[in-house]
């Protein structure tokens, strides 16, 4: 039995050791963990600032050695040492001449044998002696020192800026642009669709194309020539479609109709004459013309100048002026009454000056001029409208000729409308008759319309105004469909633009608001100053690109500010004669380049048009030939030139 | 008599032998150790040394100390077998008669010093093969037991080569120990001379009688050993054995043969008599490691490169024991 208790004794003391001893591991194992993570991680930080690494190797390196350390924690504290082993650990470490172990060994001999007793009491005395914490201490290691130091060298590197390579920095900066590019195509295709679905099936699947491109590109990562290559493929696919349409000369007749109207393309002919209404209403008069208000306003303001003239003097002699100022205020007031503008503060400002308060004379005479500015406004306003509404074809046979099918749809019904209405005279039938007859030629550009129109001919001078009227709808209905088709070329077009756009986007290298505009800005903002007058004044100059394209000896009087009826009818200036200017390109440095868009200059040119195109368009396909253009402007220079030929 | 006053009793007894020794033995702790283990191990010795070191005086000293009968056998060239074991010789027997009667050698008493063995011949020296390790001789065609205990005390002088016979290897392993016996120090060697040049002469006294040598000798074989010592032990030979996965990398190099079992009896044994004298109860590391080079120098068989570079028994087992580790399990834990 005291055999039994002192060999409890023995196991207890040595289960203690081992659980110490098994902390001490995990713990030696933890700091070494962390060493090895600090190791690691600085070795990734190092990497990193090397090398052009993805975010996640810094991640990484944030959590290896917390992991690590884990790690080693739990390697460390895994095995749970047998109760022998410890023995003979305890043995060696305190120099027990094997005493524990062999009475663990002996104690499991049978009992009562005096040897055993002997080996497992001489084992006991010594376990008594036993100190733990000395034999075990928990204390940092020389692995601890070295894994802090490491640590802190790694959060030292972290603030040593990363080396990237030029080349890494622009293919990163084009991946980012052709995703924002991709984002921008489809958002824009994707809101044309939903503003307007397209009628035709291959339009919407060519749109849906588009939308998938910009999705893609946006979602994988690409080189440049790869986006370029994939945009011009569904750009070929657009074209070919469109190609298709333009088949159709209805199409083409409403297109180039379309083409050539000013920018109240949408406003339909019922808005323009409600909005013509509204504005007359308000003018109260229709002889009221811009021009004649505007010279109401000079005299009135050279009658206010005068009025305030005379508040200044204060002499006797003043009288007479007054007499004469009121005098000039009646006739003008007497003119306004002629052309039908009520004025009540101008007669107030004739009695004011009668009552000598010059004051309340300059306050209604301001009050008039204001008035007067608004009605000119307007009847400048309505003089446009009116200018708009002339443009306007009269019958059927102009609308279809200037190619307006929504107001020739507007004439159609009302014709229906008329022919279905029981209380239509012979003279009114003869007159749709005649209309109608009219414009069954210029009707035939417009597919079935004009079949649709000659049998409404047909019907009403057989008498059969029903069959009359509704071949004048079907008539209608056509038209309608051919602008929907329109519509969809149009959207195809305005997709097709955005693709070419987004183009030259990712050639350049610029954003999708700024690479219409010229120059290569390496910062990735707007496009630097070029030579050209329309460069972007925003942008920063730092000099740093001088060397490759300076153009401080370059005279260019044509920068000179002026209007445009300065230059005399039909004459250029000399400045504006094309002057070649020899470039140079260096390789790797962005292109140089003067923007020539938006040129807006009054007069008659003297060359063709047909012989400047063909010229830019050979000295384009020589340049193209000698690889004088970069290989990414390559497309989008044969299509500008192409276009022109068209 | 229980364990615990058996082993007290030992610790007397071997106690008194190193006084009585001493008294005589000036110096040579480790010899007289190194004997009295084999004594109580029940192990014969050989003890090597230079002449004058006083070999043949620990013997002669050991039987006085002793109740056991002695005999010195001087290891000649014409020594022969019969001269050890004994023979067969003709004796009137009363009535006229004559017969032959074995008349028995020195080798039937407990303690034989065999001095300067090495001087017999091979076939001489092989006499004692059978007595050394059954603790029995055949001669005259009748098989004798030799009276127990029985042990064999064997000195050889290293130096004079002319006219000797190395002894066998088969016999050299029935020796428990080889004991170097080395020079004095000054201090020990000025007490020799104190001793021995002066008239007074030393008397020793008999301290253990033949009863209780073999009643401790029985008590040594019970004190226990843990299965990782005994382990460290049969490493240790097994790191001996060249040419072998568990050969230690100069016994591969300059050893043609290990040790037999009989160096891993020797290491056990050994360790439990110096464990008694240290007064624990069980066999450590430290016992085996204490009495390897005397239990292993002599049972370690050179190669020709080994002769010629000079390398001993002594520096490859030196080296054996610091490649073998002590105990690998409580390392990792």
């Amino acid at each position: 039995m005291l055999a039994m208790s002192e060999l409890q004794i023995i196991e207890s003391a040595l289960e203690q050791a081992a659980r110490r001893r098994r902390w001490a591991r995990a713990l030696r194992g933890l700091w070494q963990g962390l060493l090895v993570g600090a190791v690691l991680s600085l070795l990734l930080i190092g990497a990193w600032h090397l090398l052009p690494l993805p975010l996640w190797t810094l991640t990484i390196a944030t959590v290896a050695p917390f992991l690590c350390a884990l790690a080693g924690l739990i390697i460390g504290g895994w095995r749970k040492p047998v109760l022998n082993e410890v023995a003979r650990w305890v043995d060696g470490r305190q120099h027990l001449q094997e005493r524990l172990s062999t009475a663990l060994e002996v104690a499991s001999a049978k009992e009562g044998s005096s040897w055993r007793d002997l080996v497992v009491t001489d084992a006991v005395n010594h376990v008594k002696g036993l100190d733990l914490r000395r034999m075990v201490p928990f204390r940092l290691t020389r692995a601890t020192r070295w894994a802090l130091v490491i640590l802190a060298l790694g959060a030292g590197l972290g603030f040593v800026p990363e080396y990237r390579s030029k080349r890494y920095l622009q293919k990163k900066a084009e991946q980012q642009n052709i995703k924002e590019i991709g984002k921008q195509l489809a958002d824009l295709t994707r809101h044309s669709l939903e503003k307007r679905p397209p009628v035709l099936e291959p339009t919407q699947k060519a749109l849906d194309a588009v939308t998938e491109l910009g999705d893609q590109l946006t979602k994988k990562v690409l080189t440049r020539s790869e986006a370029l290559k994939d945009l011009a493929n569904v750009a070929e696919k657009l074209k070919d479609e469109l190609k298709e349409m333009g088949k159709d000369p209805a199409l083409k007749k409403l297109e180039r109709a379309a083409r050539a109207s000013t920018g109240n393309d949408s406003q339909t002919a019922a808005g323009m004459q409600k909005q013509l209404e509204s504005l007359q209403k308000q003018l109260g008069t229709p002889t009221g013309n811009p021009e004649a208000l505007d010279k109401l306003k000079k005299d009135l303001e050279n009658l206010k100048e005068a009025a305030k003239g005379m508040a200044d003097k204060n002499s006797p002699g003043t009288e007479a002026e007054r007499q004469r100022l009121s005098e000039s205020l009646s006739a003008l007031s007497k003119q306004m009454q002629d052309m039908g503008i009520e004025m009540p503060q101008l007669d107030e400002a004739i009695a004011a000056l009668a009552a000598n308060q010059t004051d309340l004379v300059l306050k209604d005479l301001e009050s008039s001029l204001t008035d007067l500015e608004k009605l000119r406004d307007m009847a400048k306003s309505l003089q446009q409208l009116q200018q708009q509404m002339e443009k306007m074809g009269k019958d059927l046979a102009e609308q279809l000729k200037n190619g307006q099918p929504e107001a020739a749809q507007m004439s159609l019904q009302k014709m229906v409308n008329q022919l279905k209405s029981s209380n239509l005279s012979p003279e009114q039938l003869e007159k749709i008759l005649q209309e109608v007859s009219k414009a069954v030629e210029p009707a035939s550009n417009y597919g079935k319309v004009a079949d649709h129109l000659k049998s409404a001919v047909g019907q009403a001078q057989a008498g059969n105004k029903p069959a009359a009227a509704k071949d004048l709808a079907a008539a209608a209905s056509e038209l309608g469909n051919l602008m929907q088709q329109l519509g969809d070329a149009q959207a195809l077009m305005a997709t097709l633009d955005n693709m070419n756009k987004a183009s030259m986007c990712i050639g350049s290298c610029q954003g999708w608001g700024s690479c219409n505009k010229p120059g290569f800005n390496p910062r990735g903002g707007k496009p630097g100053s070029g030579v050209g007058t329309w460069s972007d004044g925003t942008a920063e100059w730092d000099g740093k690109w001088n060397d490759r394209w300076d153009n401080s000896g370059i005279v260019r009087p044509d920068m000179d500010e002026r209007g445009h009826t300065d230059r005399g009818e039909g004459e250029l200036s000399d400045a504006l004669r094309p002057t070649k200017i020899k470039g140079q390109f260096t390789s790797g440095g962005p292109m140089p380049s003067i923007t020539l868009k938006g040129v807006s200059i009054k007069g008659q040119s003297k060359v063709t048009y047909e012989e400047a195109a063909a010229t830019a368009q050979s000295e384009a396909q020589s340049a193209l030939s000698q690889d004088k253009v970069p290989r990414a402007y390559q497309g989008a220079v044969r299509d500008y030139f192409d276009d022109l030929k068209k | 008599m229980n364990t615990e006053t058996q082993i007290h009793n030992f610790r007397q007894a071997h106690s008194a032998l190193r006084a009585e020794l001493g008294k005589v033995i000036v110096g040579q702790d480790a010899v007289v150790e190194c004997t009295l283990i084999a004594l109580f191990a029940g192990g014969h010795v050989l003890l090597e040394g230079v002449p004058g070191l006083g070999k043949t005086l620990l013997v002669r000293t050991l039987s006085d100390v002793l109740d056991l009968s002695f005999s010195r056998i001087q290891f000649t060239p014409d020594l022969m077998p019969a001269d050890i074991l004994g023979t067969n010789i003709v004796m009137e027997i009363p009535g006229g008669r004559r017969e032959f009667q074995f008349q028995r050698g020195p080798i039937f008493a407990h303690l034989v010093l065999a001095d300067e063995i090495n001087r017999a011949t091979p076939k001489t020296q092989s006499a004692l093969l059978e007595a050394m390790q059954e603790h029995q001789v055949t001669a005259g065609g009748e098989l004798r037991k030799l009276v127990e205990p029985f042990f064999v005390m064997a000195t050889q002088n290293p130096i004079d080569q002319e006219g000797t016979y190395p002894l066998p290897e088969a016999q050299l392993d029935r020796f428990f120990f080889k004991v170097l016996v080395g020079y004095p120090s000054a201090e020990e060697l000025s007490e020799v001379l104190s001793r021995t040049t002066t008239g007074e002469g030393v008397k020793v006294e008999r301290v253990l009688s033949r009863e209780a040598l073999l009643d401790l000798m029985k008590l040594v074989r019970e004190v226990p050993v843990a299965s990782h010592v005994k382990d460290y032990a049969v490493r240790l030979v097994l790191a001996t054995h060249p040419k072998t996965q568990t050969a230690s990398p100069i016994a591969s190099q300059y050893l043609r043969f290990g040790s037999s079992p009989r160096g891993g009896q020797t290491l056990l044994l050994a360790g439990k008599v110096r464990a008694l004298t240290q007064g624990r109860f069980n066999v450590s590391f430290d016992d085996i490691e204490a009495v390897t080079a005397a239990a292993l120098r002599h049972r370690l068989i050179l190669n020709f490169e080994a002769e010629a570079e000079g390398i001993t028994t002594d520096h490859i087992i030196g080296q054996v024991l610091r490649d073998v580790p002590r105990d690998a399990a409580a390392v990792s834990v």
